[in-house]
């Protein structure tokens, strides 16, 4: 949150999170290189600085499936969303595990010469005119850079600086990353694969990636969203709010709000949490404060202000009733101006 | 074109540790409170402005002429990253096709073809 920037923003969650991400990753590596140093040698096709390579290779496309699969999984069922919690640091280690992979390919196929390995690896493939035997390692380069503007990007500062919406655009390139990976995988690995496991695993993976988006796209975004032109906005029955729960309401366009009720009082704030444009209303009233789902940021439901120190504001919007129907204000009050909770009655149970 | 592209990296990376230079000693104190006095943290912002420094001098500017307008910071880009997904939802399934099509040994393979034969074909036509 905000007040003074500290290089990490670790808690327990978040150690925990980060501990069993290490275990994952250092036994995944030490069981592939394991299992693999049977069939490696100096006499044979494979070595064990190849087989050092692969697994790092495959250990670091696998996390990105996972992070990929993440988002999409935490909107079809909310008991993935402690996974959200942490992503960074997902994304952080999958490019340091990547990053050792492209080191070892480096010190490997392009050691020993007058020429730098970088410039070696952009010049000495001749197939580039064809797709079979195309240089995969451009798409291993384009997913590696993008994870590194990634990961160097990740820290709040980022956030604050470029404005969450920037900064999800600049983030957005994570798809265009795992595209990549996935042509490097498939131009790569998979044209002289012999071992039919990582084909389905890694195959499958992505195609898993491809379906729940694809799930999620489909899912309704919101509940009781609307999208009509005027000054108020028709809600519909106030007395649907769960207490300590919100609705989503679309506004105009592209823009959301979040009615939320709090006992008998109805407030309404912007759908986006001012850090990563979490989706508010997907969250709840925890000590009187609307918390994000994503990374539990808090706001006060009158006026959008985050409790002191910390200095977050988002915009709030006028509700007011029309006999039993609830109405929302068009347009957003800037961020953080007080508006009057609505007093409505409870829903009955 | 590698030496080439080598040089234009040398001198974007040289260019981007200038402006390092100047945003994390100077520029970030003007324009990130939550920076002022907060001095250890600032080594990891290295490598992010010297890759982005276009994009950094870009908002360096907003936020200095004071042209940041609040509101947008919270309307995400909700459209564009639906569009992502959906790309490379459909992105996937295809390179996988293809990657599988175009591979010599299974699990699509083609009646192997005496190279002789294919040849002497060749030259009677």
């Amino acid at each position: 949150m905000s007040v003074k920037y500290i290089p990490v923003q670790w808690n327990f969650n978040k150690y925990f999170y980060d501990l069993v991400l290490l275990i994952c990753v250092a036994v995944y590596i030490l069981v592939f290189i394991r299992i693999g140093t049977p069939d490696a040698g100096v006499t044979r096709p494979i070595d064990g600085a190849i087989i050092r390579m692969r697994a790092f290779g495959t250990c670091a496309f696998l996390m990105l499936t996972v992070i990929l699969c993440i988002g999409p999984l935490a909107r079809l069922d909310r008991r993935f969303l402690p996974l959200l919690y942490n992503r960074r640091h997902f994304g952080i280690l999958t490019f340091l595990v990547a990053l050792t992979h492209v080191v070892y390919v480096l010190n490997w196929y392009y050691a020993f010469s007058d020429i730098s390995p970088i410039v070696g690896l952009l010049t000495t493939s001749e197939t580039s005119g064809q797709l079979l035997g195309f240089p995969f390692e451009w798409f291993g380069m384009l997913a590696l850079v993008i994870l590194a503007i990634l990961a160097f990007t990740s820290h709040d500062f980022w956030l604050a600086f470029l404005s969450a919406p920037v900064w999800k655009r600049l983030h957005l390139l994570i798809y265009v990353a795992y595209a990549a990976a996935v042509a490097h995988f498939a131009l790569g690995y998979l044209q002289d694969a012999t071992n039919p496991f990582f084909m389905i695993v890694a195959g499958g993976g992505a195609i898993m990636v491809s379906v729940l988006h694809l799930a999620a796209g489909l899912k309704a975004p919101t509940d009781g969203a609307q999208d009509r032109k005027g000054e108020w906005i028709e809600v519909g029955d106030p007395t649907v709010i769960p207490d300590g729960r919100a609705i989503i309401v679309r506004i105009q366009g592209n823009e959301r709000a979040a009615i939320f009720r709090d006992g008998d009082a109805l407030s309404a704030v912007s759908n986006a949490c001012a850090h990563q444009n979490g989706p508010l209303g997907e969250g709840r009233i925890i000590d009187g404060c609307i918390t994000c789902p994503w990374h539990g940021f808090q706001y006060r439901p009158e006026d959008g202000c985050a409790p002191a120190p910390f200095t977050e504001k988002i915009p709030t919007y006028d509700l007011r009733l029309e006999g039993d129907t609830l109405l929302i204000a068009a347009k957003a009050h800037p961020p953080g101006t007080k508006v009057d909770p609505l007093t409505v009655p409870e829903r009955e149970t | 074109m590698g030496n080439a592209l080598i040089t234009i990296i040398q001198v974007y990376g040289a260019l981007g540790g200038l402006v390092a230079i100047a945003f994390l000693f100077w520029g970030v104190d003007r324009i990130a409170p939550d920076a002022r006095g907060a001095y250890v943290f600032r080594p990891l912002l290295i490598p992010g402005v010297v890759l982005l420094w276009p994009l950094v001098l870009w908002r360096w500017q907003v936020l200095e002429r004071e042209r940041d307008v609040a509101q947008r910071r919270h309307k995400p880009p909700r459209r564009s990253q639906d569009v992502f997904a959906a790309v490379l939802a459909l992105a996937i399934p295809i390179i996988l096709a293809v990657a599988l099509l175009i591979r010599q040994q299974g699990p699509f393979e083609w009646p192997a073809q005496e190279i002789e034969q294919a040849s002497t074909e060749g030259a009677g036509q």
